[in-house]
């Protein structure tokens, strides 16, 4: 039996008193790759901010419904936990790699910092370890007090990721990863996907068939405001509901 | 669009910006022609030793060294009051304030902004009489009671850029700092403002300005001609646009004339290097928040 990391009950979400997302159910494997696909426009997006509630900085929007997550054996209702703590809990790297104006360095270090960390030794480790982890060590060690701007796009949205992660997320949140890269930058980032389901639980909105393809092991179809499980090997037949 | 209509527009933008410039140039000619003779030591010092000037042993009663002094002492204190009241106020309009009220605040603020300088002084010349008459014998106008006028005027400019920098921020850099799980005071103070500080000093930078030129408020609520240094936040003080305004409008003599014109490039120069400050600090601090320390 499988373990289930979320579960999602008779979820609404609305924009200025209009359904968005309308009595979604569903549940999302604990370590393992969900990808999320849909139409544009259906509000992939909006759902991947409701599960960290980050919706909640868009004006006149409102959530209904029920949304669990598993934490040290507990489902836990998301909206009951402190917005840090859970925001901690379940990260998430948006679309377009959104690097902080400052240094590579003080990027990736930017949560711990956040966090009240001041060990500088702890800090220069956990950097180097997410990293590492992002595949990303080898390309910047040499230049860590650079701006981070100035990375191309694959490796400033590794370096996302990376800050992302630095925190130990259980649920990390991806918001078409890959979609603004080119197709070698795209191919090490779904490498590092796979890899990083070893640490957490990722769910991936995806417009592309052939990353959803190759790294999911389950897919969920958002189609009319409403979420269907869909079997990988259709997505691979070509009949999931994106080309 | 029409070829012909496009060339038009693009003619009258350029006649604009060659009308400005020009406008700059003929003035700053106009001032340096007519001062540049009288800018020497006597017209700081007067009669008084550079040294024992400077370091405040004699007093300077007939060079324009005190209204210097009191002049950047007004700037530098006006915008100390204004800073904080006008940033905080600013972060409120932008991220804290409810959607019904923002409107009456945004019209408050406009009223403030449009409210005449003189307005301004005249208000604070009824507090240091309400304060005179009801709290103590010893308060007239001063040099407190002009500079807290002067941040009053200052304050929607700064209020106004800090809000709109804040408020055209793209919602990813809003949220970035919210999806690493900051709290709303920890991405106000770790990502917005030092992503906007560039624009919040430009604010300041204006503000100064405005502090640095502006005569309305100060003659109504302290400065006098011949007060030297201010030696309290109670003292009445000099500043130069007041010695300006009352050379230029009660002159002797053409050689008075003339230390009037010396005035007014030593307070342009004092803009000039306040302006500079300004940038030096915002380059500063934005290159502290860029990179690794």
């Amino acid at each position: 039996m499988k373990n289930i990391k979320i579960r999602i009950n008779d979820l609404n979400f609305f924009y200025k008193k209009k359904p968005v997302l309308k009595g979604l159910k569903g549940e999302v494997e604990e370590k393992a790759i969900t990808t999320i696909i849909g139409p544009s426009g259906v509000g992939k997006t909006t759902f991947l901010m409701v599960l960290n509630r980050l919706c909640e900085s868009i004006p006149d929007c409102s959530v209904e419904g029920k949304v669990e997550i598993k934490l040290d054996g507990r489902y836990i209702d998301i909206n009951s936990l402190p917005l840090t703590t859970l925001r901690k809990k379940v990260g998430i790297v948006f679309q377009v790699p959104n690097p902080l104006p400052m240094s590579i360095f003080k990027n990736i270090a930017f949560p711990l910092k956040l966090s009240g960390v001041k060990d500088r030794e702890y800090i220069k480790e956990k950097v180097e370890q997410a990293l590492k982890d992002a595949f990303l060590w080898d390309e910047v060690k040499a230049r860590l007090n650079d701006s981070a701007l100035e990375l191309s796009g694959g490796q400033q949205q590794r370096l996302c990721i990376a800050r992302a992660m630095i925190m130990q997320p259980e649920v990390l949140l991806l918001d078409e990863p890959t979609s603004s890269l080119d197709m070698e930058a795209a191919l090490k980032i779904t490498e590092l996907l796979k890899s990083l389901k070893e640490k957490c639980t990722l769910i991936v909105v995806s417009h592309y068939t052939s990353l959803t393809r190759k790294i999911s092991d389950n897919v969920l179809t958002l189609k009319d405001g409403c979420l269907e499980i869909s079997e990988n090997s259709k997505i691979v037949e070509g009949l999931g509901t994106v080309n | 669009m029409n070829r012909f209509v496009e060339y038009q527009i693009k003619l009258f933008c350029w006649i604009s910006g060659v009308v400005l410039i020009g406008a700059i140039g003929i003035l700053l000619a106009f001032l340096f022609n007519k001062g540049i003779s009288s800018l020497n030591l006597s017209l700081i010092f007067g009669e008084t030793r550079l040294l024992d000037g400077l370091l405040l042993k004699t007093e300077v009663v007939d060079g324009l060294f005190p209204a210097i002094i009191g002049t950047l002492l007004l700037i530098i204190t006006s915008i100390i009051w204004a800073i904080p009241i006008g940033v905080a106020a600013g972060i409120y309009l932008a991220e804290y304030c409810n959607i019904k009220w923002k409107p009456v605040f945004n019209l408050m603020l406009d009223v403030l902004a449009g409210i005449p300088s003189i307005l301004v002084g005249l208000f604070g010349f009824a507090v240091s009489v309400f304060l005179h008459k009801h709290l103590s014998e010893h308060i007239y106008p001063c040099f407190l009671i002009s500079s807290l006028a002067l941040a009053c005027l200052v304050l929607p400019y700064i209020i106004r850029t800090t809000e709109q920098s804040l408020v055209n921020l793209p919602f990813s850099i809003k949220t970035t700092g919210l999806a690493l799980g900051a709290s709303r005071l920890q991405n106000i103070l770790f990502i917005l403002i030092p992503y906007n500080l560039s624009r919040i000093i430009s604010g300041i930078i204006l503000a100064i300005g405005r502090c640095a030129e502006d005569t309305a408020v100060i003659m109504l609520t302290g400065v006098v001609a011949m007060a030297g240094i201010p030696n309290s936040l109670l003292s009445q003080y000099e500043a130069l646009p007041f010695y300006i305004f009352y050379i230029s409008s009660d002159y002797n003599s053409q050689e008075e004339l003339m230390k009037g014109f010396g005035a007014c490039i030593i307070l342009l120069s004092i803009c000039v290097f306040l302006f500079a400050l300004s940038h030096i600090l915002k380059r500063r601090a934005v290159m502290r928040f860029t990179t690794h320390t």
